[in-house]
């Protein structure tokens, strides 16, 4: 096998798919990491994105990169409703509650895609795209801006994080929500804050899977498993790691066919996982033990 | 007639939940008792179900089993191998605490799954096997019904017996001192690690035996059975909502829950037969929300975990170790 | 709370009771499908289909003396557990007198296993494809309409042959229906001298299918022979492999002849795409079925909707043979249709009831074959290859 063989079907296609991982991973790792829950409901969110950018595309019949703003807003707003209406009384309660109850909201937007756009599957633009070569490298205009979307929204989310005030207030109540609390940080903006961002990401993730495949009810659901993978294989709490570990995991999926049957491929997944929580249970990048 | 058939219905019913009434008391050992954030249900119930399949299937060709041995052989065959699975899985994965304890169970589990669905000879792969012994399953339908859920119910009446008496040992108080203070338990001089390995083994054994019987009740196992949706989340539900800590609660909680996802159906066909496939949704939906429902208003179980000694503030101890 | 639940769960059974006081006047076959699940998006267009068989029961005299005949849809999401439970509430709460259904071959292992087979009610899937559906000990109350893989893989592979595909590789989704058909596919296709340069399963509901492909057109091969639904994943790995130029033709077996890639990916790039599919003995029925489901707003090229027809048809054929009684329906339902008799087509339901009555024997001739049952229940099948014409799919030759 050539190098330009290995680079056009296996790098590259396992970079998009790590770039689609890793913006739905970002979003678990930040829920992880201030609100201590695994939020199940994550990959149907994402569909619950792809689908209100459908809905735009097909009304208003722009490109499904214009209608992505508006997809992440509307999201944004699903899942900080979704948090007020659902989440927000379970606070108090053990964990576990919370993980239970995201597994019915799950359950729930996915009765909601279904009922409301059905379930066959649908794609923003008919036909098919050939890819264009660039120097021997075979690549088309949508996985470059999967690819240059992914960075560019989590790399604003890191400087966000980094630089401003409520950025610095959500890593506070990351690193120790006690201390966050007593030093008056307003613990109901924080949440809502996490909920913007993981929704609008999700919805990010979940249009960018449309682009570069097909729209499908069950598709977010597909991809939570391996989203919960990278995350914690970047280390939670790191929004970097998210994105290191969502490309790690996109990228062995592809290469996993070179040694092992195709249907193991979901596996691999796990695999990589376990290994990292054997020799390194905080994540490539040191992120917090849970 | 009429009653007949909700008579039927009733006993399919009670079967279902028996069988899940194993698998919640199986999670209640490692989770209500020991803390164990075990989110592969699916694998042990796997693990077990194909154990006594293969064991009790007629032979055939193209993989190895069809030993035509009693059931009763291969139900004990499915605890000993689910248990036997767990060792190893244990001695791995319970270093890691809660979250990632669940992520990596359910990582074991897919991959249980991918074995099952894809190895030929040991599993038939996505065929599954099929023609497997019934305990009265030549007698007339009623009648197996209703002796079918005898037997479940009188296994279920043991485990629970067995596992009700392990928690009011010694046993069964050092294992919520781990689970509650590990330090301290471990200051106590209690080898922490062991005892939740013993846990651990513990449930997936009798989570291999409630596989091993709903492989025996439909007479057949295929790998759709063991979707993580139905086979390890819905057992999660049916344990938080009748109580983790509680072993009757986690037979109430797989009563209310089956009853709950069985009965919705109905309710939702009462809907115009021009909605009849929208209704299989929005029954989804119902049961979503009314999850969200109990979990709000109820959300230390429908019966919580009795309260021993001074145990007045385990519910916070609890919070803070699954925290932390 | 207490208080709360109970009002909630005393709404449930009421409903439950209400649900269990049928009016006398209907006659019910249960209609049970994986509405929910891997397969959801396969289920509604299928159970339009038994729908519509049954709209053409009742718009063309009901069934027996009269009576309206209802479909009850129940949900067997696709796994064992969903298709006990369905089949347990048509056949007991419902009162069912045949089911048809389910669509997973799991659920239909299970729900005939522990359901139907004991209490005698006769199940007749439309999509179950398992070879170990043959080999049920079921009193013969279990039949499909849908021929078990081994014969379409088989067919399939001689067509190709007989054509000129000479080396392929093959794609199959990780289930009952792809392994069988893979398998049944291979076994043929070397048989007849083909040469097999790739051969690997894939899981359902990943995003990217590019390495699975690479490594399959690795070995040298120019047709990729998939097994997979074309609304499905088989439509991303279409998708891709149309894109990355892995492969020059393409072939599918009746899961892929579906208007998802036609209207997803354009006519004008399935150019080289050719796929199989059951179809009835000089597919006049097959024409008449097409025309009357596309009246009804369905999609005649949509998977399985012809054996889903077709079973509930003869279903309904049975039952009015049988006179209504449920223990005689398995025995009416090889009456109706084992090639003797005055043939009947989709939607002539009173031209078959008069015939019935008069005690004519009749045969069905279905949409999907002719459905003459063999010892287990199944049907032998009859398949045409298609290739993607101006409208839709267009039969190239009959398969042998």
């Amino acid at each position: 096998m050539g190098l330009l063989e290995f680079i056009n079907f296996y790098l590259i296609p396992g970079i998009v798919l790590g770039s689609i991982y890793a913006l739905g991973a970002v979003g678990i790792t930040l829920i992880f990491a201030i609100l201590r829950y695994a939020h199940l409901a994550h990959g149907d969110l994402a569909t619950l994105g792809a689908f209100i950018a459908l809905a735009i595309v097909t009304s208003a019949g722009i490109s499904p990169l214009a209608a992505l703003p508006f997809a992440i807003v509307a999201t944004a707003v699903v899942a900080v409703g979704i948090d007020k209406v659902f989440y927000e009384h379970l606070r108090e309660r053990p964990k576990i509650i919370t993980v239970i109850a995201s597994l019915g909201i799950a359950l729930m937007i996915r009765a909601v895609v279904q009922v409301i756009w059905g379930v066959d599957s649908e794609s923003y633009v008919r036909g098919i795209s050939r890819p264009d070569v660039y120097f021997g490298l075979r690549i088309r205009d949508r996985e470059i801006f999967t690819v240059l979307a992914m960075l560019g929204l989590v790399g604003a989310l890191y400087v966000f994080l980094k630089q401003s005030k409520w950025g610095k207030a959500m890593r506070a109540m990351s690193d120790n929500p006690n201390l966050a609390l007593l030093s008056g940080i307003d613990n109901r903006v924080v949440i809502m804050l996490t909920w913007i961002i993981a929704g609008g990401l999700c919805a990010a993730a979940g249009v960018f899977l449309g682009i570069n495949t097909e729209i499908k009810s069950m598709m977010g659901w597909h991809m939570l498993l391996p989203m919960f993978a990278a995350a914690i294989l970047g280390g939670v709490g790191r929004v970097e790691g998210a994105v290191l570990g969502g490309l790690i995991v996109g990228i062995t999926e592809e290469l996993s066919v070179l040694i092992l049957p195709g249907e193991y491929k979901a596996a691999m997944a796990f695999v990589i996982l376990l290994f990292m929580l054997l020799v390194r249970p905080t994540g490539i990048l040191r992120g917090k033990v849970l | 007639m009429e009653w007949i058939g909700l008579l039927n219905y009733a006993l399919f019913m009670g079967i279902f939940i028996g069988i899940y009434a194993l698998l919640a008391l199986g999670l209640n050992i490692q989770w209500g008792f020991a803390g164990l954030f075990n989110a592969g249900i699916a694998g042990f119930f796997a693990v077990g179900a194909y154990t006594s399949a293969i064991l009790t299937s007629a032979p055939a060709d193209g993989r190895i089993g069809g030993y035509d041995l009693p059931f009763v052989i291969g139900w004990i065959a499915a605890m000993v191998a689910a248990a036997a699975i767990a060792w190893p899985i244990g001695k791995i994965c319970l270093r890691f605490r809660s979250d990632y304890l669940a992520i990596a169970t359910i990582g074991v589990a897919e991959i249980i799954r991918l074995v099952i669905k894809s190895e030929e000879t040991l599993t038939n792969s996505a065929r599954g096997i099929a023609g497997l012994p019934r305990p009265f399953g030549e007698w007339p339908y009623v009648e197996s019904q209703a002796a079918f859920l005898v037997l479940v119910a009188a296994i279920v009446l043991v485990v629970y017996l067995l596992v009700e008496r392990q928690f009011n040992s010694p046993w069964g108080r050092m294992m919520r001192a781990i689970r509650d203070n590990e330090l301290a338990a471990r200051a106590m001089g209690k080898d922490v690690e062991y005892r939740r390995l013993e846990a651990f083994i513990f449930g997936a054994a009798i989570m291999g035996l409630g596989g091993a019987l709903f492989a025996h009740f439909n007479r057949s196992i295929t790998p759709e059975a063991i979707d993580p949706m139905v086979a390890t989340f819905l057992v999660w539900i049916m344990l938080i909502l009748g109580g983790s800590g509680n072993n009757r609660g986690a037979i109430l909680g797989a009563a209310v829950v089956w009853t709950i996802w069985s009965v919705s159906e109905i309710a939702t066909d009462q809907l115009p037969h021009e909605y009849a496939v929208k209704a299989k949704y929005i029954r989804l939906f119902l049961i979503g929300l009314l999850l969200q429902l109990v979990l709000r208003f109820r959300s230390e179980g429908l019966l919580p975990e009795p309260l021993r000694g001074d145990q007045g503030n385990s519910g916070i101890d609890r919070e803070r170790s699954v925290q932390s | 709370m207490k208080t709360k639940l109970l009002a909630v769960t005393a709404g449930l059974l009421t409903a439950t009771m209400l649900a269990s006081a049928p009016a006398k006047a209907d006659v019910k076959i249960g209609l049970i499908g994986g509405v929910s699940g891997p397969i959801a998006a396969m289920a509604p267009a299928m159970i339009d289909a038994a729908r519509l068989a049954i709209t053409h029961v009742n718009d063309q005299g009901g069934i027996l003396d009269g009576e309206t005949l209802v479909g009850v849809v129940g949900d067997s999401a696709c796994n064992p557990q969903g298709g006990t439970d369905a089949a347990t509430k048509a056949v007991n709460i419902e009162g069912v007198l045949a089911i048809v259904g389910p669509h997973c071959s799991g659920a239909v292992l299970a729900a005939t296993g522990s359901v139907t087979v004991p209490a005698g009610v006769v199940v007749v899937t439309p999509s179950g494809t398992s070879p170990e559906i043959s080999n049920i000990a079921d009193n013969d109350t279990v039949f499909r309409t849908v021929p078990s893989d081994d014969y379409q893989g088989r067919a399939l592979a001689r067509t190709l042959r007989e054509r000129g595909y000479d080396k392929v590789a093959v794609a199959y989704i990780n289930n009952d229906y792809g392994t069988g058909l893979a398998n049944a596919f291979r076994g043929e296709f070397e048989a007849q001298g083909g040469e097999i340069a790739g051969f690997a399963a894939h899981e359902d509901g990943k995003a990217s299918y590019r390495s699975n492909l690479a490594e399959l057109a690795s070995g040298g091969a120019d047709t990729l022979v998939l097994f997979d639904y074309g609304d499905g994943t088989g439509l991303t790995i279409l998708r891709q492999a149309l894109e990355n130029g892995f492969f020059e033709k393409f072939v599918g077996g009746d899961g892929m002849k579906s208007d998802a890639p036609i209207n997803e990916l354009g006519a004008e790039n399935l150019a080289t795409f050719v796929a199989s599919a059951p179809v009835g003995e000089k597919s006049a029925s097959l024409d008449t079925f097409n025309a009357l489901f596309k009246e009804a707003g369905g999609d005649p090229d949509a998977i399985f909707v012809t054996t889903s027809y077709d079973a509930a048809f003869l279903a309904a054929l049975a039952l009015e043979k049988a006179g209504g009684d449920k223990a005689g329906v398995a025995a009416a339902l090889r009456e109706v249709s084992n090639g003797e008799g005055e043939p009947i087509g989709p939607g002539e339901w009173s031209k078959a009831k008069e015939l019935i009555a008069a005690g004519t024997a009749i045969d069905y001739k279905g949409a999907a074959g002719d459905h003459n049952f063999d010892a287990n229940g199944d049907v032998p099948g009859t398949f045409a290859l298609f290739e993607v014409g101006a409208d839709g799919f267009e039969v190239i030759t009959e398969m042998k």
